[in-house]
Formats: C-alpha cells, sequence, structure tokens
C-alpha cells in the first residue's frame, strides 16, 4: 500500500492504474460487512437490487411482497452497538399499502439511469411503473401482457427513454416514457422472456435472454433480431484471432458497407457464422459472391437453424454486459454460465464453477471491472468467479436462502446481495487498520479461563 | 508437530466418543490447554468439530456442540473460523433446512436443537456486535422460521430490572413516610401523651374509690392468721385479685371509658410507634442524627406505653381478659351441654344393652366382667345406643324443618321475634297454624337415589409392575374378565378357568369361597364341584388329544413339504454360489458377525447401540431375512448327509 502510494507520488505509477491497484485490494478483501446493515423493510424475497448510477448512493430493492424501498448506503439512519453498527434504514418504502403500488412480487426495480429522481418497477401484477422518488407517485403507467420478468433502460441513452421489458410473453416491449406508449414489439422468442438487458457500447443494442434457452441481440433501429446466440458456436480464448478480428470490427462498426470488399477468405466463415447464419447448409469457404444477397435476405427474419439456437439448455435466468460492451455473460436454468464474445457471437468456452443455480427465477449477476470478477448467486451462496478463467476467486455465504440478485458498486466496491430471506447484505472491504483497533471494542478477545 | 496435530483431533474424538450428556471435563479441558497456546491446533480442533458436526449421528453431534461452545466462548480466532460456515453449523445443529433434517436418534436430535438455539442466543448477546453473521443467523432462526428462543438473558435483564424498581419504590415510600412521620411526630407525641394523662387520671379514680371502699382493717387480721408464707402469697393473690375486680355500678363509667382508652392506646398509638420505629430502622437517609434522635424518642414513647399497658392490665380493667372470659363461657356451656345429653339418652336403654351384651358374650363363649364388656362396647362404638338409634335413624335432607322436628304443636303464625310494624293494616298476632298444617307442609319428597357400586380392579399385573388399576365392571379391555386376585395379581381361582363360561360354576365358586368356614356347606359343594370339575377334565383331555392328532398330523405334513422346500432351496443356492467362489465365504461371514453381536448384546452402551432402537418384531423379521443366507450356509452343511436319503425317498426332486 505504502509502496504503491510512493511509487505514485515519485509518478512511476498512473493515477489510472494506481486507483486500479487499490480497488482490486479493496475488492479481493470483501466479505460480510459488520458495521453497515441494510434493515430491509420487506417481508418477501429481494428479487431486485441496484444502486443508482449517477451517484452510487441510492440503494432501490424490489421484494416479492410488492414493495420497494430506497435506502442511502452513504449515510447511515442510525447507529446501534455503541456506534459500530451502522443501519441504514429505508428513505422510501412503496408496498401494497400505497395506493398505486404493485398488487403481487415486484420483479424488477430500476433507476433511471441519468437520474434518481425516477425509477421504474415491473411486477407480476402486469404493470410497468415509473415512479417519481420525490413524491412516490406513479407517473407512467404501462400495462403488460403478462408478468413481467425484468426491465432494463439503457445507460448510455442520448436519443431514446426506451423501457425494455420482458414478460410471459414472447414478445419484448420497448415503453416509452416520453410518449407513455410501446414504441416497439420485438417478436422472435418463442417463450417468455426472463432477461433483457441493454448493450453498454451501443444505444441502439438490446439483448434478451428468454425462456426458450435463447438469447438474442436486437438493433432497436432495425425490424427482427440481428443475432441469436448458438452455444454451439465457440471460439477459445477471450478474443477471436487477430486477422479475424481487424475483419470482424471494420464489418461490424460499418454495417452498411458492402461487405465482401474487405473481407478475407479466412474471415469470412466466421463472420457468416455469428451475423448471418445459414452457416450450417454453407460450406465454409468459398462463397464470396452470395454474401451480400445471403446478408440482406436473412436480417430481417433470419433463417431458421439460426433461428432456433440456443445458448442455454433451458431458460436464461440472467444476463450481464460487461462495462467496456465486449462480452456478454449469461446465466441459464442448465446451471451453466456462459461468456459470450459479443463481437463474433462466440461462446468463449470458459467454464465456470458453479455448483448450482437457482432454476425457477430469474437472477441478477454483477460483474466487477478490476479485476474482471463476475458475481453470480448460486443458490444460498453468492459466488466470485473470475471472467477469464472461470475460477471461484471468492463465495460470498451469508444468506440463509437463495440468493435472487446482487449489484457490485465499483464506487466504492461493495457486493449488495438479496435473498429470498428477506436480508439484503453488504459484503464490504475490511476496514483500515486504524479502524479496526479503536472500533473493535475490547469484548472481542480470547477470554481463555484455564 | 504430527503428533501434536494428531493430539487435538484425537481428544476431540475421545470426547465425542461418548454416550453422556456431558463431555467429559477432563478431556475438554485437556481440548482447552492443547488448543490454547497452538493457533495450528485451534484451526484444526476447528476443522475436524466442524467435520463431526456432519456426522449423522445427534449424539456426536450434541457433544460437538458442546467443544464448539466451549471453545467459542473463549477463543477468537476459533470464532473467525466457525462464523465463516455459521449458517452450515446452524444448519447441522438447529436442523432447520427441510432436506437436512437431524440424525438419528430423535430423544438427543431435539435436545441439540434446543441446546443450538440457546447457545446461539448466547453467542449473539455476547458477540453479536462483532460478527454479522451471529444476527444474521439468530435473526433469521427468530424472525423468519420463528423459532422459539429461551431468552433468557432478556429474561434474567427483565427480572433483574423488576427487582430494582421495586427497591427504588420501597425506598421512595419509606423517604416519604419518614417526611410525614417527621412532620406528624409532635402531633403523636402529644395525643398519646394525653391518652396516657387520661388512663393515669382513671386510675386514679378508682383506686381512690377502691381506697375507700377497700377493708383495710381485713388486712391486718388475716396477715396475722397466716403464717407461712406460700399461704400468705395466695392470700395475697386473693387481696389483690379482691381489689381488681371491683367494677360495679359506680365506676362503669369509669371503667368503660379506662377501656376505650386502652384499646385506643394499644390498637392505635402501639401501632403506630411500632410502624414508624421500623420506617425508620429501614428508612435510609443521608441525615442520621436527626433519624437517630426521632428514633430514641419514639423507643421511649413506646416504652412508656408498655408501662402503662402494664398498669392497665393490672389494674384489671384490661378488654383483652373481658374477652377471654366470655369465651371461656361459652366453652363451658358446650361442654355442659355434652355429658348431660349422653347421661340422657344413655340411661334408659342400659338394660337392653346388657342383654345383648349377655348374648354376645354366650355366643363367642366367653364370660367377661361386665363393666369392662361395657366399656369396651363404649369405646368401640359398635353396639352402642347411639349408633343403634342411629342405624334406625331415618336419614333426611337438611332443612329448617328440623330446628322442630318431632314438636306436637300449633304455630304462631304472625310471631316471628321481631317486632315489625305491618304496613298493610291490622295483625292478628294470635293467628295460629295448626300442627297438622304443619306437618303436611313439611312433608318430604324423597328421591331414590341409586346405590353407588363399588367397581373392583382389574388388579392383573401390569409388566412394568403393580397391578392394573382400572375399573372395569366386567372384562378389563387389557387383560380380559375381571376375576378376583390375590395381592400379586394372580387370580384366585386359576384351577378353573372354564368357570368364566359358566356362571352357576362361578357363582357356585363365590358363595364356596364367601362360606369357607361353614363346614357343612363346604363339604357339600366341594364334592359337587370336584365331580363337575372330574367330568370337565375328562372331557377336555379327550378333546385335546384330538385336536394334538389332528395337529400333529398337520404338522407332519407341513414338515414334510418344508423339507422338500428347502431342500429344493438348498440345491438352487448350492448352484448359485458354486458359479461364484468368492460369494461362497458371505454366509460365514455374516453368520459370524452374528454371533458375536449377540454375545455383544449385553456389552456397554455404546454410539451404535443408541442409533439402533429398541429390537421390535419388524428388526427382528429383517434380521432374520438378512440371515436366512447365513442359516442356509449352515443348514446346508448339516444336511449334506441326508441329502442322499431325500434323493432315493423322493425321486421327483433335485
Amino acid at each position: 500500500m505504502w509502496k504503491q502510494i510512493g511509487g505514485r507520488e515519485a509518478g512511476q505509477i498512473r493515477p489510472n492504474s494506481f486507483s486500479n491497484r487499490v480497488k482490486s485490494n479493496r475488492v479481493s478483501s470483501l466479505q460480510l460487512s459488520n458495521y453497515k446493515d441494510i434493515v430491509s423493510p420487506h417481508r418477501g424475497s429481494i428479487n431486485s437490487l441496484q444502486v443508482d448510477l449517477t451517484e452510487g448512493r441510492y440503494l432501490l430493492s424490489g421484494a416479492s411482497d410488492a414493495s420497494v424501498a430506497v435506502y442511502d448506503v452513504q449515510r447511515a439512519t442510525d447507529y446501534e452497538g455503541g456506534g459500530l453498527i451502522a443501519k441504514h434504514k429505508s428513505i422510501v418504502v412503496v408496498d401494497k399499502q400505497h395506493e398505486q403500488g404493485h398488487k403481487y412480487a415486484v420483479s424488477s426495480a430500476i433507476w433511471y439511469p441519468i437520474d434518481t429522481g425516477l425509477f421504474i418497477t415491473g411486477s407480476y401484477d402486469h404493470y410497468v411503473k415509473v415512479w417519481d422518488t420525490n413524491s412516490t407517485q406513479v407517473v407512467m403507467n404501462f400495462k403488460m401482457p403478462g408478468k413481467v420478468y425484468r426491465t432494463a433502460m439503457s445507460s448510455l441513452a442520448t436519443s431514446h427513454m426506451l423501457i425494455a421489458a420482458g414478460t410471459e410473453d414472447v414478445q419484448v416491449r420497448l415503453c416509452d416514457i416520453a410518449s407513455g406508449a410501446f414504441s416497439h414489439t420485438l417478436s422472435g422468442h418463442r417463450d417468455g422472456i426472463m432477461t433483457v438487458e441493454w448493450s453498454t457500447s451501443s444505444e441502439w443494442v438490446l439483448v434478451t435472454g428468454g425462456c426458450d434457452g435463447a438469447i438474442r441481440f436486437w438493433d432497436i433501429r432495425r425490424a427482427g433480431c440481428f443475432r441469436v446466440l448458438d452455444q454451439s458456436q465457440s471460439q477459445l480464448g477471450r478474443r477471436p484471432p487477430l486477422l479475424e478480428r481487424s475483419a470482424l470490427n471494420k464489418v461490424s462498426t460499418s454495417k452498411s458497407l458492402s461487405v465482401g470488399q474487405n473481407l478475407s477468405a479466412k474471415s469470412r466463415p466466421q463472420q457468416r457464422k455469428s451475423t448471418n447464419g445459414n452457416g450450417v447448409k454453407q460450406s465454409p469457404i468459398g462463397r464470396i459472391p452470395a454474401k451480400a444477397s445471403v446478408r440482406q435476405r436473412l436480417h430481417p427474419g433470419m433463417l431458421s437453424g439460426q433461428d432456433r439456437a440456443t445458448a442455454h439448455y433451458g431458460a436464461v435466468t440472467g444476463l450481464k454486459v460487461t462495462d467496456d460492451g465486449m462480452y456478454l455473460l449469461s446465466a441459464g436454468s442448465d446451471s451453466r454460465i456462459r461468456l459470450w464474445d459479443v463481437q463474433s457471437g462466440c461462446n468463449t468456452l470458459v467454464n465456470f464453477e458453479t455448483v448450482r443455480l437457482q432454476t425457477s427465477k430469474a437472477i441478477q449477476i454483477a460483474t466487477g471491472q478490476d479485476p474482471a470478477l463476475v458475481f453470480v448467486p448460486c443458490m444460498t451462496a453468492v459466488k466470485a468467479f473470475d471472467v477469464w478463467s472461470g475460477k471461484t476467486r471468492m463465495a460470498f455465504r451469508g444468506h440463509y436462502e437463495y440468493v435472487n440478485c446482487c449489484w457490485f458498486s465499483s464506487q466504492d466496491q461493495e457486493l449488495y446481495t438479496g435473498g429470498s430471506d428477506r436480508k439484503i447484505l453488504v459484503w464490504s472491504p475490511s476496514r483500515l487498520i486504524s479502524d479496526e483497533s479503536d472500533g473493535e471494542s475490547m469484548k472481542d478477545q480470547d477470554n481463555w479461563s484455564d | 508437530m504430527e503428533e501434536e496435530r494428531g493430539k487435538v483431533r484425537a481428544l476431540i474424538d475421545m470426547a465425542t466418543n461418548s454416550t453422556e450428556r456431558e463431555v467429559d471435563p477432563r478431556l475438554l479441558k485437556a481440548i482447552k490447554s492443547v488448543v490454547r497456546y497452538s493457533d495450528p491446533e485451534l484451526r484444526l480442533a476447528a476443522q475436524t468439530l466442524m467435520d463431526l458436526m456432519k456426522r449423522d449421528h445427534s449424539q456426536v453431534r450434541y457433544l460437538t456442540l458442546l467443544i464448539i461452545d466451549e471453545l467459542f466462548m473463549r477463543s477468537k480466532l476459533f470464532r473467525t473460523l466457525v462464523i465463516e460456515n455459521l449458517d452450515q453449523l446452524l444448519s447441522l445443529s438447529v436442523g432447520f433446512r427441510r432436506n437436512l433434517p437431524l440424525p438419528a436418534p430423535p430423544a438427543i436430535a431435539t435436545i441439540l436443537r434446543s441446546k443450538a438455539i440457546e447457545f446461539l442466543e448466547k453467542w449473539n448477546a455476547s458477540f453479536g456486535v462483532h460478527y454479522r453473521q451471529i444476527r444474521l443467523g439468530f435473526d433469521y432462526l427468530k424472525n423468519t422460521l420463528r423459532f422459539q428462543f429461551p431468552n433468557l438473558q432478556a429474561n434474567a435483564a427483565r427480572i433483574q430490572q423488576e427487582r430494582r424498581e421495586r427497591e427504588i419504590k420501597t425506598k421512595e415510600i419509606l423517604r416519604n413516610k419518614f417526611e410525614i412521620l417527621g412532620q406528624n411526630l409532635s402531633t403523636i407525641k402529644q395525643e398519646i401523651q394525653s391518652t396516657i394523662d387520661e388512663i393515669g387520671e382513671c386510675l386514679d379514680i378508682i383506686r381512690a374509690k377502691e381506697e375507700n371502699m377497700v377493708l383495710a382493717p381485713l388486712d391486718d387480721d388475716d396477715f396475722e392468721e397466716f403464717r407461712s408464707s406460700e399461704l400468705r402469697q395466695i392470700r395475697l393473690d386473693s387481696l389483690k385479685e379482691g381489689e381488681k375486680v371491683h367494677e360495679n355500678n359506680d365506676n362503669t363509667v369509669v371503667f368503660d371509658a379506662l377501656r376505650e382508652l386502652y384499646k385506643l392506646l394499644m390498637t392505635k398509638h402501639m401501632g403506630s410507634v411500632q410502624e414508624s420505629i421500623s420506617v425508620l430502622i429501614r428508612v435510609e437517609v443521608p441525615d442520621n442524627r436527626l433519624r437517630d434522635s426521632m428514633l430514641k424518642e419514639l423507643i421511649d414513647i413506646r416504652n412508656r406505653l408498655l408501662s402503662v399497658k402494664k398498669k392497665c392490665e393490672e389494674s384489671g380493667c384490661a378488654l383483652a381478659t373481658n374477652v377471654k372470659e366470655e369465651e371461656e363461657e361459652d366453652f363451658w356451656e358446650e361442654g355442659k351441654i355434652g355429658p348431660t345429653e349422653k347421661g340422657s339418652s344413655s340411661t334408659p336403654i342400659k338394660p337392653k344393652q346388657k342383654l345383648q351384651n349377655l348374648a354376645v358374650a354366650s355366643t363367642s363363649g366367653e364370660i367377661k366382667n361386665e363393666q369392662s364388656d361395657n366399656n369396651e362396647l363404649c369405646k368401640t362404638d359398635s353396639n352402642s345406643p347411639r349408633s343403634k338409634l342411629l342405624s334406625e335413624a331415618p336419614v333426611v335432607e337438611w332443612g329448617s324443618f328440623l330446628g322442630n322436628w318431632g314438636l306436637d304443636r300449633d304455630f304462631m303464625a304472625n310471631q316471628r321475634g321481631l317486632e315489625l310494624d305491618n304496613h298493610w293494616g291490622r295483625v292478628d298476632y294470635d293467628a295460629v297454624i295448626p300442627a297438622e298444617k304443619i306437618a303436611e307442609l313439611n312433608l318430604q319428597a324423597t328421591f331414590y337415589k341409586e346405590e353407588p357400586v363399588e367397581i373392583q380392579p382389574c388388579r392383573a399385573p401390569l409388566r412394568k409392575g403393580g397391578l392394573c388399576q382400572r375399573r372395569d365392571l366386567k372384562v378389563c379391555p387389557f387383560h380380559g374378565p375381571i376375576i378376583p386376585r390375590d395381592d400379586e395379581g394372580n387370580p384366585i381361582n386359576q384351577k378353573n378357568p372354564s368357570s368364566d363360561e359358566n356362571p352357576i360354576q362361578k357363582n357356585s365358586l363365590i358363595d364356596d369361597e364367601t362360606s369357607l368356614d361353614l363346614g357343612s356347606d363346604l363339604s357339600e359343594h366341594l364334592s359337587e364341584q370336584l365331580a363337575k370339575q372330574a367330568i370337565q377334565n375328562v372331557r377336555d383331555r379327550e378333546k385335546e388329544e384330538g385336536k394334538k392328532r389332528k395337529i400333529d398330523k398337520q404338522s407332519l405334513n407341513r414338515a414334510k413339504l418344508a423339507k422338500v422346500r428347502e431342500h429344493n432351496e438348498a440345491v438352487l443356492r448350492n448352484a448359485a454360489l458354486v458359479s461364484t467362489s468368492r460369494s461362497e465365504a458371505v454366509g460365514e461371514d455374516i453368520e459370524v458377525t452374528n454371533g458375536k453381536k449377540s454375545s455383544t448384546r449385553n456389552k456397554k452402551k455404546t454410539l451404535t447401540s443408541m442409533l439402533r432402537n429398541k429390537v421390535t418384531t419388524k428388526d427382528r423379521l429383517a434380521q432374520r431375512l438378512l440371515n436366512t443366507r447365513a442359516r442356509g450356509a449352515t443348514t446346508r452343511q448339516l444336511t449334506m448327509g441326508e441329502e442322499d436319503t431325500y434323493r432315493e425317498n423322493f425321486p421327483n426332486q433335485w
């Protein structure tokens, strides 16, 4: 620590890497926080957790008893145990007593990405509601055709205010806050949609995972889905080979370009498989002329072989795009976690050492940037895996029932987990030594009588 | 190091391998002392203990939990180690997960659970602040699963609190009383003083009067007469006595006043003084001098009161003595009634009694002194006139009419002993209700009441000792028909079990029993019964023989069939076993262990023996089924020789 600070002082370490080192140090020492208690007012299992993206200060939780609560994770409401334990009580609660509250379980509660003045909840009572945080009143109401499993808003969006809602229904609906109507109805899934996620690299790209085991990519400016992830399409390692990648980059960045001209023979199969499909029938090499036409023909309603591809056996229960937007992590009811290269659309074949995942419910995965970790609720524990190797780095045991959701706040390097035991637990880096010495009372010591 | 490592593990293993309710204190001490000085040992201990908690035996888990608690309360490192897997520990000790119930001996499992909950509460109370996990576990068990925690600490704290509050309250009250006393002391003193003065005056008056009236000259004469000191003493006493009670019409008023004052003194003033003294003793005041001075004063007052009281009593006016006298009178009256009644009732019947006595004497063949006999009879009350009369007397429900039982006279209707103004006009005071009318009015309706029948207890001997105390009319559901039994519960008329079916015979039997002392009857009955018995016996034997023959035939048949079957099975088994050489040993092996088991059955209680329930019939069946193979192996060897003959006899079998 001191060495690093010295290095930083001398200018040997760049500010970025310094902060990254400190962060990764802290992250590696995550443990159940003893001094930070979130007092959950929920009487049902916690289904959704999110810390706001603007300040990193307000935690939003949605629970099965149709209640939503907001906590201030920075400032405690009161202290206990001689100031040792900080209690964070909810500052806003919306429950069934609220006249506009949800009737059934809240499956998803998210912040409006650019402001904490609004939050959005989706519930099993078929409604997606937009709330004003300050007045706790419903500003907007969207009636869905079925139970809402997950809602999402793009954190990058500058040109749209769309809530993507995954429901029991096979169609993904995009609710426009600006107009109060559905702006898109995306059809393609063959079963309910468990999870939706916006890309973190493009504001137009939406990823959805359904109970049919498919993960679909949608470009909301165009009709239909443009990619279905196939678990059998795989690449080894983090990146596609260098040559292909450069070609691919060009292709993906300039989609409108006529494709054929830039393509080398090597890159083609990769690209065809991933973006255009139809690779099953065609031999991978030597079909250059057909390319453009195939692409045009295929994109709107890709041909059946590609269209039926599945990413998981069983339902896709969780999706998470990494912060850089290059990779997608998915969890399925087959108890697998897969890491997908977004650009190539390939399964990277990282073997995550999960034991078992909850199958009946959507789970919320969280990622940490440095070091690249993915936090996955595995039954009663949350496990942190290394994204690239799939090795278990940490296991967070504290819940007494299934964990449904987790959220990693990269600002504070804190992990929040919510489970069916109605608790929200905070996992934070161990405190600095100076804090510990005076905070730890004399009571917790060895006490040998003989 | 390696030995050391083994040490704590061995110790823990030893400590948990016991059927006791407690961990052996010496072993526990050894574990603690080993673990105390070395962290790796502690880690190893934690690991071992967690492993032991996973054992499929509640007793092991229970003892392990006890050790864990011991270490948990002492070592911080151990706490941190255990805390990491607290949920696991809890699920193993409390068994709250449905898919992981507590293992076998259910009795200990419940103890284990309650102990675990108790420990969790304790841990939460002492270390909850430092470990979120403990709080979480406690909260989960308490608020989500709604386990009932013993709440020991909270209860103790509450009781303490209550006691403290009570003490504070009493102190407050005492202080208030003290203050009030401080204000009122002077008035109380005045009051007491005035009463005492009044009493003194009254006494003076009485004494003055007495002196006037007292026969002074008599004294001198008497003194001369009675020389001996004892007599003089008696004389003096009597004189004093004479001095005392001189209440007559003149001084009644004075005496009354004196009595009143005395009463006042005793009840009010004495009480208040005593109370205030006790208050002063108990109260805690910063300034002790005032209290002490007050206390002194009060004690003085009390002493004075006591002296005045004594004086009063000496003067013979005391109220208490008066009351006593009245009581004595009552006693005396009662006593007087008793003997007169006795005398009146006993005198007229005496001759009759004598006659009876004579009769009794003649029958018993004893000649006794009449007097003694009479006394005896009076004592025993068996034949006394009173009991005789009682036996004759009708039993009547209690009622007001009993007051004039047997009075055969008219009643004055309007004279009730109370002079009441009648608002409803004139009253005829001479109105009379005739005696017949009264009798008619007092006519009692009688109701038939069923005689309570005493149901005999079954008195069959119970397996756990004692006799069956069930009371059924005829048949006890557990022990069959109720028959007379002796003190050990054996049926008395065991010789004739068939008597149950034959009511006449039974009756005769009972008769027989009751009239044992009647010689002639007995012999008659006996011969009759013997004859019956003989006939019965003969018949029974015949029947039995017939049955036996039948059974024999059947069993013979069955045995033959069984033999055939066994033989067939043996051949089949042989064939099967021969095909695999290894399995041949199995049978013998089982047999050996089986034999051993029977021998160890009476050995010391072990952990496995705790797991094994009492051997039920089901178990026995299972055992037998499992052992058919073993038995088969032995029988096979034994019957090897016989096989040849069978083969000859039954060619249609193998």
